[in-house]
């Protein structure tokens, strides 16, 4: 490059000259260039990088509190969701023993039904009984009202006395059986 | 590659061509001793009105739309818009907004925008070769005249490059008197050396002063002109192979030739935008450098290189 460079200076083509034409040229094409780029476009460029910057910012913002809005929600909802489980194991308990009071009261009120019909029957079977034994005395006075008088209108030996007995005897038997 | 035109120098390419006035210009009657019109000047002019025309495009395109568009006013419309778009974000976010801070990018951004798009504008316009289209129309139209109006990098002529650097030089400088005073900027020419020392620094802070931006102008006029005489000197060699070896040795060395060409071709579109960067951004360190913050800055890169110090070795 620098060998080219030196055998230029002869007269052959050398890029080391300097002409004023050129730089003049360039000093007023970027001038101009830069009063349209700094009126026309840069304004433009700008207002939409900066409003595209502003946009995104307050979407992201924006994102954000309805992110921790929603976590909020989520958590209210979560705590709501414990309470209301809590709640529902408190009524399941309460209602548990609702109903083993429930059963307990049951099974008293039976029990307690059960004792009274036990008393009553026996109390009926003891007046049953006290009535069958009043029945009987009655009976048997009766029944010996009766030898008595079948004694006093004929006489009997001793083997008909038996027989008499034995007779009141099962007639009695049968009055306590029937 | 219109080498022929040029005989078998490769600057011959590269090199800026009189059209009217200078020493041999297309228009042989106005030959003069200074040019006064050139091909890169009307390739500047080219490349500020493809600019402009394509700036107001991508600008209508980036812009907020009516209302009535809804969500979608707020997007970019058009691929080549949004690739304008992406490379302003990734150059503001990454290379100018850290350098400059919040305030600074505010008021330099557009500036330094326009510079990079120019500069990359001049640049890729240099890459197509429509100078070689003109020398080839003329010979097959039979022109007596070789003549071609338009072509070439206007950023490989050196004027080009230091008119540019001219203007950073000046933005820098006006940014420093008004960030610093006066004052500060004297103080700024000590760089905070003793008053004995003065005699030193003065001369020393001023050439840096020139340097600085001098460097940015023959940085891009020798990665530009470097780049287009590879590629000319590659176009060369099946020339100097058909002058040597005939017809075989042109194809045959043609061949490599062509696809080096292509390899160079790519590399040159990737410097086109490297070298737009690095003019861009180096404008930005600067400015930076003249700033009240420029000191909190650099306290700041210190701190991080601390950090980093301080990560353990795995």
């Amino acid at each position: 490059m620098l060998a080219l460079l030196l055998a230029a200076s002869d007269g052959d083509p050398n890029p080391l000259n300097v002409d004023l034409a050129p730089a003049i040229t360039a000093l007023i094409v970027f001038g101009l260039v830069c009063l349209v780029f700094f009126t026309k476009v840069w304004p433009a460029i700008g207002k939409g990088l900066d409003d595209r910057q502003a946009k995104i910012r307050q979407e992201i913002e924006a994102a954000e509190q309805a992110q921790a809005e929603a976590r909020a929600s989520m958590d209210r909802q979560q705590e709501e969701l414990a309470k209301a489980r809590a709640e529902a194991n408190e009524m399941i308990s309460q209602a548990k023993a609702d109903a083993e009071a429930s059963a307990q009261d049951l099974r008293d009120r039976a029990q307690k039904e059960l004792n009274e019909l036990r008393e009553n029957a026996s109390r009926e079977i003891r007046a049953a009984k006290e009535a069958a034994i009043t029945e009987l005395h009655a009976e048997s006075a009766a029944l010996a009202t009766a030898i008595a008088s079948r004694i006093l209108q004929r006489e009997i030996n001793a083997q008909d006395q038996q027989s008499l007995i034995d007779e009141s005897l099962r007639e009695l038997e049968t009055v306590r059986n029937g | 590659m219109h080498l022929i035109a040029f005989g078998d120098n490769p600057l011959g390419h590269v090199v800026d061509k009189a059209i009217i006035g200078g020493e041999n210009p297309i228009f042989v009657d106005t030959a003069s001793a200074t040019p006064y019109l050139t091909m890169h000047m009307v390739s500047l002019v080219v490349a500020g009105l493809i600019f402009i025309m394509l700036m107001l495009y991508v600008g209508k395109r980036i812009a907020t739309g009516r209302e009535t568009e809804g969500n979608d006013r707020y997007l970019t419309t058009g691929r080549f818009a949004q690739m304008i778009e992406v490379i302003i974000l990734y150059m503001r976010d990454t290379a100018i907004h850290p350098v400059l801070g919040d305030e600074n990018t505010k008021k330099y951004l557009p500036f330094l925008m326009a510079l990079f798009f120019f500069i990359l504008t001049c640049n890729v316009i240099g890459l197509i070769p429509m100078m070689d289209v003109q020398y080839l129309g003329s010979g097959i139209m039979g022109s007596e005249l070789e003549w071609a109006f338009f072509g070439g990098t206007a950023t490989s002529n050196l004027a080009v490059t230091a008119a540019l650097a001219a203007i950073c030089f000046i933005v820098i400088q006006v940014h420093a008197f008004r960030e610093l005073g006066i004052k500060g900027w004297l103080g700024h020419l000590t760089g905070g050396a003793p008053l004995y020392m003065l005699p030193i620094m003065l001369p020393v802070e001023l050439m840096g002063m020139l340097i600085k931006p001098s460097a940015l102008a023959v940085r891009l006029f020798a990665n530009m002109v470097a780049g287009h005489t590879l590629m000319a000197m590659l176009a060369l060699f099946g020339k100097m192979a058909y002058g040597g070896l005939g017809v075989g040795g042109l194809l045959g060395i043609s061949a490599i030739s062509i696809v080096s060409a292509v390899a160079i071709g790519f590399l040159e579109l990737f410097v086109a935008f490297l070298q737009a960067f690095i003019f861009m951004f180096l404008t930005t360190v600067f400015i930076s450098q003249m700033s009240h913050h420029h000191e909190d800055h650099h306290e700041e890169f210190e701190e991080g290189l601390t950090e980093y110090s301080e990560v353990p070795a795995t």
